[in-house]
């Protein structure tokens, strides 16, 4: 005691890392908390999750007006797979080889662009829609209040929206993907004037069935991933209403991270260092 | 509004220490973020490119393909991403939060114009670090391609150096980073127009803005790219 009050700057620079431990400590158990609740919420807050689901597929509030998280996310990847086309046919008219542009779609959409495009997109507009709502409902006391009523709060607020995103985001990736692939022969054979033949023949060559269940794995750990960290920073927020938009903020930030290295992870491990694939056939 | 804010651009006084502790501080919300996510995304892209090239006999140029997509498409896309997720959410908080308090009313009454004030030095902040944290992320993603190809796939470091200026040459290198320009002074009018706006007082209110901020600014930068993109290969092109 006497060395704290003697020495405060030593002790917070050695008390950081007891903190930052802490931290993740207590995320972990809430996260523990989380996904042990699940088989709870199944059971008792059946109504709940319906309504989430539909909360997340069509958005709520300002949100809801420009078509929700499945038209935003829609128009991300739409956009993603244009930008994909574009470039991918110009570099690849640079060696001579822009017939390829099909094989390039069926091969960097599934595999890197539609999940990461689709992650972030669920992170912006479900995730921090999440964190806004958990947030304010925890400086309201609101969270108190449903704890003093003997709600269980975690399995009432966090799981059940953990299990509501985990049923939304099957059908949403499926749109995503289907968007992506739309938007790049549009590109492709509409604007750049491939011929619509030639594109079909290799996108289909190179499309494989199997990347793309990997890659709805992704969109799942992903979803899973990104709904824990954005429940977590809702739920724990603190310091009025800028607490609130501070917590959005870092919730964001943190996913875009965790989106980013689950990706990696996922397809270092699914596809290994040899890539899983044969351009020879 | 974001027209007054460009146009205060050009008018004197220019708040230069708003200017400076706002570049400050998205630099500092941003820097880590971005380096976390640059890394795994080069790590990814690079790893798929190699796979190819080496289908295609051609594992001597993944130095070419490293370079062209770190400057063409991950730093832009890293940028949007940082830069929208993270500055402009922090952005949007803090005045969001100065809305409800009321502060913004305040300065009105004082007689200073807080678009002039507050909105023009951060608007501008964005775009210059948005700008810097393209070149960090060009960096790390031709560093993170070279270690990961030369030391994980067995590309040769000498091919690889070679190869890095086959496809990617000062045009381009300017291209990424007017891109990342625009990104920038789009994220923060964006961010400070839905941190202006916030009528409705309470927590809710600051979140939903801050919510609305990076669907809005992802949806403008995803748009302004594929735009750009098509504009600087037609230049580039000749």
């Amino acid at each position: 005691m006497t060395l704290r009050v003697a020495n405060p700057r030593l002790m917070r620079y050695y008390e950081k890392p007891i903190g930052v431990l802490s931290k993740a400590g207590n995320q972990a158990i809430f996260f523990g908390r989380a996904i042990r609740g699940v088989p709870y919420t199944v059971v008792h807050y059946r109504s709940e999750v319906i309504r989430l689901v539909a909360e997340i597929s069509m958005g709520t509030g300002t949100l809801a007006m420009i078509g929700g998280t499945a038209a935003i996310v829609g128009f991300l990847t739409l956009a993603a797979g244009g930008t994909l086309a574009i470039q991918g046919y110009s570099s690849l008219g640079n060696i001579g080889i822009e017939a390829l542009t099909g094989f390039l779609s069926a091969f960097i959409n599934v595999r890197i662009a539609a999940p990461v495009v689709a992650g972030i997109g669920l992170a912006a507009t479900f995730g921090a829609g999440v964190t806004a709502q958990l947030g304010a409902m925890r400086i309201a006391e609101e969270i108190d209040a449903l704890e003093a009523m003997a709600i269980r709060s975690v399995e009432f607020l966090v799981s059940t929206r953990i299990v509501a995103g985990m049923i939304a985001i099957t059908p949403l990736y499926a749109i995503a993907v289907i968007l992506s692939f739309l938007a790049s022969r549009t590109v492709t054979v509409i604007l750049l004037g491939q011929s619509p033949g030639l594109y079909d023949h290799y996108f289909r060559t190179f499309l494989n069935p199997i990347d793309l269940l990997w890659s709805f794995l992704q969109a799942l750990l992903m979803g899973l991933a990104v709904l824990m960290v954005h429940t977590y920073h809702g739920y724990y927020a603190t310091g009025g209403p800028s607490g609130v938009g501070v917590a959005v903020g870092n919730a964001v930030r943190t996913s875009l991270v965790v989106v980013a290295s689950v990706t990696l992870l996922v397809s270092l491990a699914v596809y290994g260092t040899k890539g899983n694939f044969h351009l020879s056939g | 509004m974001s027209f007054d804010a460009v146009r205060y651009v050009f008018r004197r006084p220019f708040q230069w220490g708003e200017f400076r502790d706002q570049a400050w501080f998205v630099a500092r919300v941003s820097m880590a973020p971005t380096l976390l996510v640059a890394i795994p995304l080069t790590v990814l892209i690079q790893f798929t490119l190699n796979i190819l090239l080496r289908e295609l006999g051609a594992a001597d140029l993944s130095g070419a393909g490293a370079a062209f997509g770190a400057v063409t498409q991950l730093g832009p896309l890293v940028t949007v991403l940082v830069i929208a997720g993270a500055g402009a959410t922090a952005m949007c908080a803090d005045l969001g939060s100065r809305t409800i308090r009321e502060e913004i009313a305040a300065l009105e009454v004082l007689g200073i114009d807080p678009v002039r004030r507050l909105v023009t030095p951060r608007v501008l902040a964005s775009t210059l670090i948005a700008l810097l944290l393209n070149g960090l992320v060009v960096i790390v993603g031709i560093v993170g391609g070279y270690v990961f190809s030369v030391f994980v796939q067995d590309v040769s470091p000498g091919a690889f150096m070679a190869g890095m200026t086959v496809l990617t040459g000062i045009r381009e290198l300017i291209i990424s980073g007017v891109k990342a320009a625009f990104f920038g002074a789009i994220a923060g009018m964006v961010a400070c127009y839905r941190g202006l706006i916030i009528t409705r007082g309470g927590a809710k209110a600051v979140g939903t803005a801050v919510n609305e901020t990076v669907v809005y600014a992802f949806i403008a930068l995803f748009v302004v790219n594929v735009v750009i993109t098509a504009i600087g290969i037609k230049m580039t092109a000749k």
